[in-house]
């Protein structure tokens, strides 16, 4: 039995959805081009049917997915999937499933009504309407909010703790060579990479999740990792391809790696640091560059890693430290680590920060106060992967009911409305068996939202460790 | 397919067949046809038809397992691959071998997969070519796989980072009996601050900073998503940085840091970097780079209280080195076979900071370069560095070399390096003509008293050139004590079997320095008849014509205006031009 490249298979697709509906909007149906388009498409997803028995396409948020495969962005391919994703979410068509069985005389109709205006308050019903007018018998279709990405959340959170546990050792064992003075096995550290950059494309809010394991302990190497993930995930937003992915996540990984220079009693002092102290600190980014000097294992001088390690806490308006002398525009990639790295530690639990903000609170500190010197539009690119609420958030629902943020509501317009897990009742009294609810879903007897996020609030005051409601 | 890495220490059989279903014959067969087409892929062009051959017959026998089978399942071995357990293919050499290719890696299965032949076949046969010439300190066969994320060819490795890695169970959520006091503190606070926002709000003002209260912005999707002008923008961005040279934001980093005089140690490992930055830059042709750090260094060099005596040890010895003889060999090399491509400009920047030790090789090449171009930017350069090292260039005028010895000379002359006068004497005698002529030159330059002397050996030295070149500069030096000796010369016969370019010099240099001692006998060589009448030959005639040309007076003029209307034609206009250089 053929197996299916889906990447290049569905990406085909894509473009002759894309192809078909440009034609058709040039061309009545008759014409060649509208007819070659429509052959192309048929050929292509007939051949998909066959292999896998049937064909769905599904759009969730920024994303395209074929048979239950996240179709992956990148800067060839993104103006044809947004164009496509447009004017399926403009009759609020979530999901596309073609049956075996499809004649080629379906396509014309199906793909003139998506050119078609969408009718009203109801566009999915409006579309629905028209198709039922058409000889449209093996296309089915379901509305945007009903639509969600595969379900394999079990399957995928398992493989998510693997790499993150090997990331994690593997970090540990890195930055530990480096404070010692032993050669780096960056081999390791790339294959770690790959694995966070494959979990990433392949299911983004597993890797997510494990983002919430803060372990104070291992605060050092967890931080990289989580460094590296969220900067993958940015990077995933702005469409960077799988190599350029993985060069990123290289970096992020490597981001703090001068402070395996600076005294370990300052890394890991309690409390604050005296002015002394603050200035040996922030000499681990220049530590950073030079430590990677040193590193064997890279095909080239790692030239990209070193900005990164050397410009994460720069900001925007180049205050903030090493300082320039000479001109410098911190690279696109540096700039992701920088917010990436502003996210997780004003999240986290360090020596000196025992009660970090929640995370909701640290996005809009990062959006909202300039002072802080962040790029604007790489907090909008993370926030629309984390969320308004990121996962792993504490929160107070309208109820009064205690939850933990879960997963995030891929439609960028309901960010604020996460999936949660409800873990204590309106009384306080913790639920044994914790209760997912999906905020997006309105309740149907009263037409309005099945519960509300109305305050934040930290773990901390409740002794309790987010990550264990959600792994 | 990268989806596909998965843990595997021990590996599975080909599970799928029957021992009698399993094609060993046929996927035998298809390993031969592979390791042809390897190879050819190897040795051949793209577009070279041997090559698309081989990978023709491997694409075909592809096609023909396929219809044995679905997919191959193989476990890889050190030294062999198996199917089934049975070995279809084994190799000794592991240099030459695909199951070592693999093995070293850690791949330890691998699955082919219909689909192969037609999608992934080039990149598959590119993946394993890439294997073969990574090296130890890059990349390895599993990053290279990765990155080339085949479908149709799968693998599974040893997956050592997972060896002792714990994976994290949920704990237990809480361990408060409950959470309701906690709770109704909370749930008061947010009491008080709908109140305050609801006061607020009457009074026209939203209070948008009630912390960890949910916010009117978290409905607010502007403020959290990208619209698509601000995706646009973003991924200029990115196609921009992918075009950007980071080497020079690494460089100005590493330029800041050192200008800071307070961690010598950090100046003394970056000054480390930097010299192993040079010659990355240099053998990838990054010129302007390699020169920003030269000049760098000679700026700071120069700047009071940056480096200590250590770090400008340090610097000193790291521009020594690139300005020794075997850099700047590598240098004009790689500017010879174009794998550097400055402009002159870019070229004459770098080399202006070399020091003394580059002279002797640059003058080498500047000497023999047969690119013009290359050559005025290299003797450019040259003097630059000699301007600041004047006692380097008469150092060079010892040299064995024969090419950097004459080189020195002429240089020598053009930069007027009176010390250089002795040691330009001593070449008068070298062994090689090109540079006893160079010395010579150089000597005419210089006008070098202390080298005319010496000159008058090389009256007679072997080389026409020489001798040619040491009469003139014995004129032009006003050598008078030499006249006596040219007297000699132009009376006797060995003058007589000179070319003309060599009899003109020796007479003219009569002329010069014996003045009007010598317009007897050079009238009587231009005029005279010899016994039954004969006159001299033409070209000792006119050799003497252009002499008595450069003898002012009026004796001279005489002398000339008596063979104004000489028969010989040869004679008249040598006549003719003696008188209009009197005039």
């Amino acid at each position: 039995m053929a197996e299916l490249n889906y990447q290049e298979e569905g990406r085909k697709v894509l473009t002759a959805f894309y192809s078909t509906l440009n034609a058709l909007k040039l061309y009545p149906v008759e014409n060649d081009t509208v007819q070659q388009a429509i052959d192309e498409l048929h050929g292509l997803v007939t051949h998909v049917i066959e292999v896998d028995g049937g064909a769905e396409l599904r759009v969730v948020g920024d994303f395209f997915f074929l048979n239950e495969t996240r179709l992956r962005l990148d800067l060839s391919n993104f103006a044809t999937f947004g164009s496509f994703a447009r004017a399926l979410q403009d009759h609020g068509i979530g999901s596309v499933e073609i049956f075996p069985g499809i004649v080629r005389s379906e396509w014309a109709p199906f793909v003139s009504i998506l050119l078609l205006k969408p009718l009203g308050d109801e566009p999915f019903s409006g579309f629905m309407d028209r198709v039922g007018a058409t000889p449209v018998e093996h296309i089915d279709f379901r509305p945007e909010k009903e639509v969600s990405e595969p379900e394999r959340d079990e399957e995928a959170l398992t493989a998510a703790k693997r790499t993150y546990s090997k990331s994690v050792s593997v970090a540990k064992d890195a930055l530990g060579d480096v404070r010692i003075g032993k050669a780096v096995n960056v081999r390791k550290v790339k294959r770690a990479v790959q694995g966070i950059v494959d979990q990433v494309l392949s299911n983004e809010s597993s890797m997510v999740t494990m983002t919430t394991l803060r372990d104070f302990d291992d605060y050092t190497f967890t931080h990289c990792v989580n460094v590296c993930i969220f900067s993958v995930i940015i990077g995933q937003r702005l469409g960077f391809d799988k190599l350029q992915l993985y060069e990123l996540g290289l970096g992020a990984l490597f981001h703090d790696v001068g402070k395996q220079r600076v005294d370990y009693d300052i890394i890991n002092k309690p409390g604050g640091l005296t002015s002394e102290e603050w200035t040996v600190l922030k000499e681990h980014t220049t530590e950073g560059l030079l430590c990677l000097f040193t590193m064997h294992g890279f095909a080239d001088v790692p030239y990209r890693q070193m900005l990164m390690a050397y410009e994460h806490h720069m900001k925007t308006d180049l205050t903030g430290y090493p300082v320039n002398k000479r001109t410098r525009e911190p690279t696109l990639f540096s700039r992701i680590v920088s917010t990436a790295d502003s996210f997780d530690a004003g999240t986290s639990v360090r020596s000196y920060q025992f009660n970090p903000w929640p995370p909701d609170q640290v996005l809009r500190e990062m959006r909202d106060n300039p002072k802080r010197g962040c790029d604007p539009l790489l907090v909008k690119a993370l926030i629309t992967a984390t969320g308004v609420y990121p996962v792993g958030t504490l929160c107070i629902l309208d109820t009064h009911e205690l939850a933990v943020v879960a997963k995030v509501n891929p439609d960028s317009e309901l960010a604020h409305r996460p999936v949660v897990k409800v873990i204590s009742d309106p009384m306080g009294v913790p639920l044994g068996d914790p209760l997912t609810l999906d905020l997006s879903r309105d309740d149907p007897s009263t037409g309005r939202p099945v519960r509300t996020i109305i305050k934040t609030t930290e773990p901390q005051k409740y002794g309790i460790r987010v990550s264990d409601y959600l792994i | 397919m990268t989806d596909e890495l998965k843990t595997s220490g021990a590996s599975s059989s080909g599970e799928e067949w029957e021992a009698s279903d399993v094609p060993l014959e046929q996927v035998t067969e298809l390993f031969v046809v592979l390791g042809k087409a390897f190879r050819a892929y190897q040795l051949y062009e793209e577009n070279n038809p041997v090559r698309h051959r081989f990978v023709e017959s491997l694409r075909q026998a592809l096609q023909g397992l396929w219809k044995e089978v679905d997919k191959l399942v193989l476990q890889v071995e050190e030294d062999r691959i198996l199917l089934s357990g049975s070995e279809i293919y084994a190799s000794p050499n592991r240099a030459e071998s695909l199951a070592f290719l693999f093995f070293k890696d850690g791949v330890r299965q691998m699955i082919f997969l219909p689909g192969l032949e037609d999608e992934e076949l080039d990149k598959f046969l590119g993946v394993l070519q890439r294997a073969r010439k990574l090296l130890p300190e890059g990349d390895d066969l599993l990053t290279v796989l990765w990155e080339a994320d085949l479908h149709f060819f799968q693998y599974q490795y040893v997956d050592f980072l997972a060896e002792g890695v714990a994976l994290p169970e949920a704990g237990p959520g809480n361990d408060q009996s409950d959470f309701q006091n906690v709770l109704d503190g909370e749930a008061a606070e947010e009491e008080d601050d709908d109140a305050t926002e609801a006061e607020a709000g009457e009074a026209g003002e939203a209070n948008e900073d009630a912390p960890k209260t949910a916010s009117k912005d978290d409905f607010n999707p502007t403020l959290y998503s990208l619209d698509p002008k601000e995706k646009k923008t973003l991924r200029e961005e990115l196609e921009k940085e992918l075009k950007r040279d980071l080497r020079g934001d690494v460089l100005a980093a590493l330029f800041d840091r050192l200008e800071e005089p307070e961690n010598p140690a950090r100046q003394s490992e970056i000054i480390g970097v930097l010299g192993t930055l040079l010659p990355n830059f240099l053998s990838r042709g990054a010129l302007v780079g390699a020169t920003q750090i030269l000049e760098e260094l000679r700026r700071m060099e120069s700047m009071p209280g940056v480096f200590g005596e250590t770090q400008l040890a340090e610097s000193g010895a790291l521009l020594d080195e690139v300005s020794a003889a075997e850099a700047v060999h590598e240098l004009i090399q790689a500017l010879y076979d174009g794998s550097i491509r400055a402009s002159p400009a870019q070229l004459g920047g770098f080399l202006r900071f070399l020091r003394s030790g580059a002279l002797a090789p640059l003058l080498r090449s500047s000497e023999t370069v047969d690119h013009k171009e290359l050559q005025a930017v290299l003797r450019e350069a040259v003097k630059g560095i000699a301007e600041r090292n004047r006692s380097a260039v008469v150092r060079l005028l010892d040299e064995e070399d024969a090419v950097i010895a004459s080189g020195a000379a002429r240089l020598a002359g053009e930069m007027q390096i009176a010390e250089a006068g002795p040691s330009l004497a001593g070449l008068l005698a070298h062994p090689a003509a090109e540079v006893r002529l160079a010395a010579v030159e150089a000597a005419i330059t210089l006008k070098a008293s202390t080298a005319a002397g010496a000159l008058q050996h090389t009256l007679e030295d072997p080389e026409r050139e020489v001798r040619i070149a040491a009469a003139r500069a014995m004129g032009v030096l006003k050598y008078r004590p030499a006249a006596a000796r040219f007297a000699q010369i132009v009376g006797g016969k060995d003058i007589r079997t000179a070319d003309i370019s060599e009899k003109v010099a020796f007479f003219e240099a009569y002329g010069l320095l014996a003045e009007d001692e010598a317009v007897e006998t050079l009238d009587k060589l231009l005029n005279g008849k010899g016994f039954l009448g004969k006159r001299e030959p033409s070209e000792i005639r006119a050799a003497a014509a252009l002499a008595l040309g450069k003898v002012p007076g009026a004796g001279a003029r005489a002398a000339l205006q008596k063979g104004v209307q000489a028969e010989d034609p040869i004679v008249r206009s040598a006549v003719n031009r003696a008188l209009r250089e009197e005039d």
